[in-house]
Formats: structure tokens, sequence, C-alpha cells
């Protein structure tokens, strides 16, 4: 298995980016590695590359479950503008994951995986189980949302 | 992005563009990125992506967590070994299917390593004798090998005799009859453990018309019932009974004896 693949930092920051909550992120973690452990000692390591990601991912779902869900509203969205990277820097780590967190499913798992920088768009599709057109829809809604976000969030650097 | 210069599915590989270009493996990203570079909305997107890339990455690993990373492969791949090979699911499910299918081939191969021509004929017949009742055929209480006389005289048949081994035994009644391809059949009902003889016409050559000839006695097995056959002038003899291949053995090795 390509050392790529379980890549365990990237695996904790995936967590971290679906849950939005550090403590959260270290339980589903450390959970995956245990269940991956116990399979490695019977000798039954999944051949797929991506198993890690993937357990992590249900996990995750698992745990939200209990969450309290925010209701469905619709957000606005903004055109990117070329102000969004300074936008960006201004942030904590800790404020993208809670956005990230509380994106809808599939969306959730789709800017996780994106932004994480791991994988290409292929493996985020097999991983998320979508569609080329559907990851695309929900990275570009995602993208737009995130930017309007940040204009309500940091008003002054959108105006620089 | 000048939209009108890239096709709806460009745009949509485009909005899942990698943020490192070196992650790019097929080539219709790569024709989409080239056509996109240097468009603003495409650049904005790229440097949008890029600083929520480095946020991702500035996410700190806490302490705790950070234990749990080691030189090692953590997980090394697990050695392939034939117990485990045979555990899965796949091959099992095909080694399962190659049994049955080597299985039905053998039986095949069983059932016919003891044909001979006529063996088929010889085995519907097994089957009509064991729904045949004696009120069928006409009583004739007779020796068994004077009946040749009785096919020929009445019915035609040349060469329809019952061997001596089996010409002394008493008849109950008899017939002739044809089967679906138009040969004539006959057919003798014994007093002996009520045994059935058969008499029909040989396998010939489809080309030459010559009798398919086989030596000695042949045995055929159908539903319970046992048939020894013989052929003899172009005609083939069978005793048949329901019972087993040695309850006809004893009758054929008593005769030569």
């Amino acid at each position: 298995m390509p050392d790529r693949k379980q890549n365990l930092p990237q695996l904790y920051r995936f967590c971290f980016l679906m849950l939005g909550d550090s403590r959260k992120a270290q339980e589903v973690f450390q959970a995956t590695l245990r269940e991956a452990a116990a399979s490695a000692a019977h000798g039954d390591v999944p051949r797929e590359p991506f198993w890690l990601f993937r357990e992590a991912r249900w996990r995750c779902l698992e745990e939200s479950k209990t969450d309290l869900q925010a209701e469905p509203l619709e957000m606005e969205e903004y055109e990117i503008t070329p102000e969004a990277s300074l936008q960006i820097e201004q942030l904590e780590p800790a404020q993208l994951a809670i956005w990230i967190s509380s994106a809808p499913e599939p969306q959730r798992t789709a800017l996780a995986l994106f932004y994480l920088n791991e994988f290409d768009y292929g493996e985020i599709l097999d991983l998320a189980d979508l569609k080329l057109s559907e990851l695309s829809r929900l990275l570009v809604m995602g993208r737009r949302q995130f930017q309007a976000w940040l204009n309500m969030m940091a008003p002054q650097i959108s105006k620089i | 992005m000048k939209a009108q210069r890239l096709s709806r599915a460009q745009r949509t590989l485009l909005s899942c563009a990698p943020i490192n270009e070196e992650r790019i493996r097929d080539r219709s990203m790569r024709a989409a990125l080239s056509r996109a570079r240097g468009s603003k909305e495409f650049a904005n997107q790229q440097s949008f992506d890029r600083a929520m890339a480095a946020l991702v990455d500035a996410i700190p690993i806490p302490p705790e967590t950070a234990e749990w990373f080691s030189d090692k492969d953590f997980f090394p791949a697990s050695k392939w070994t034939w117990k485990k090979m045979m555990r899965n699911p796949a091959v099992l499910a095909v080694g399962i299917a190659v049994l049955v299918i080597a299985g039905v081939f053998v039986f095949n191969l069983l059932n016919h390593l003891n044909d001979f021509p006529g063996s088929a004929t010889a085995r519907k017949l097994l089957v009509l004798a064991s729904s045949t009742r004696p009120v069928l055929l006409d009583p004739v209480d007779a020796d068994a090998g004077t009946l040749g006389d009785l096919f020929f005289m009445k019915h035609g048949l040349e060469h329809y005799e019952v061997p001596p081994e089996f010409a002394d035994f008493r008849t109950i009644g008899c017939r002739v009859f044809e089967d679906e391809e138009s040969r004539r059949i006959a057919q003798i009902w014994l007093v002996e453990k009520r045994m059935q003889l058969f008499l029909f016409p040989a396998e010939r050559n489809m080309k030459t018309g010559a009798v398919l000839r086989f030596p000695g006695w042949r045995y055929v097995q159908q539903e319970g019932w046992t048939g020894a056959v013989a052929e003899h002038n172009g005609v083939c003899f069978m005793a048949a009974l329901r019972g087993r291949k040695d309850d006809l053995i004893r009758y054929i090795s008593e005769a030569k004896e």
C-alpha cells in the first residue's frame, strides 16, 4: 500500500473536517486505527487503497447522526473573488472545519476529501460514491457558499 | 474562464481540478486545464483552492493523536497464504463451480464408459419393461427358445432367436410391437423371476448400413432394472430383470459352465 494512502496525519485532518470537533475527531481516528490494527492482526487488511479513509468516513457519519442537526436553509452564494485567498488566510483551521462539518452530506465529504489535497477526483468519486457531475456541482456550490460566508465574516478583507 | 471555449464536460472537470497539477493523471483533465489557463475565473478558483488546502494543512495534530504515527508501516500488507486464498469467497465459489462441473463430467463419462451400439435402445426398453403388465402380452406357455420360429412364421422376423442361456425358461406371454423409430421389437415374459426378454434390430452404420457388432454380453442399468445385451446375426437380445447386474451374470455364467 503506498504511503500516501495511509497518511495518518491526513486521516486525522479528514476526521476533523468531517466533525468540526477535535475531541470527536480524535475518537473516530483512534477507533478507526484500533479496528484496522485488529484486522491487521488477523491478516485481514483490505487490499483497497483508501480503506482507512472509507472506514473513517462511515464512522464520522455515524458519529454525527447523534449530533443536533441544523435546519436546512438556503445558503447565500457569491462568485469567487480574487481576494478570497487573502480572506482565507485570515481564518483559523477550526473555523474552516466547523464550516465544512456543518455542510450537508455528501457535500461535507466532497469538500473534506477535496481540500485534504490527498486524492485526485477519481479517487474522491470512489470514496464518496459520487458521480463526476455531482462532485463538480457540490464543489462549485461549496466554493460560492464559502465565499459568501467569507464576505460576511471578513468584510474588511473583501474590500481590499 | 472563457465559458464559450469550454464544453460542459470540460467545465465539470475544471471545477474538480486538482490543487496540485502533479496529481493530474488523465488526458481529458489536462486538456481542460490547458484550455482554461489564462482565464481569470479559473485563476480565482485555483488560488481559492490553494488557500483552502493550505488552511487544511495547518490543522494542528493533537499530541495524543500524533502518538499513533510511527515510522514503521502501521498496517503491513498481509502475506499471501494458501489458507487465506481458500477463504476468499470468490476463490471458494470458483472452486465449488469447478468441482461441480468436474463431477458432472466424470458422472457422464462413467455413464457412457460402458456404452455399446444399441445401449440407448436397451435403456429405453428397460423403462418399458418396468411399466409393462402381463395382460399386455399374448399368453404363451412354452420354452423361450421355441419362440424364434413363432416370430419368423407369424411376423417374418429373421434371427429373432433367444440365446441358449435363456432358451429353456418357460414363458408367460409375448408380443411384437414397433417402437417410435418403426423398429420391430419382440418382447417375451418369463416365469423365471418375472424376467423379460427383448429382441430388437442391432444398430447399423448410417453410411454403409453395416451392423455395428460388439462381442459378448454387455450390461445396462435404468430405473432399478438391469439388462444383459448380446448381438447375433444383426439382432440384439436383452434379458431384463428388476435387480442388480450380479442377478443376471449368474444366468450367463451358469449357461457357460
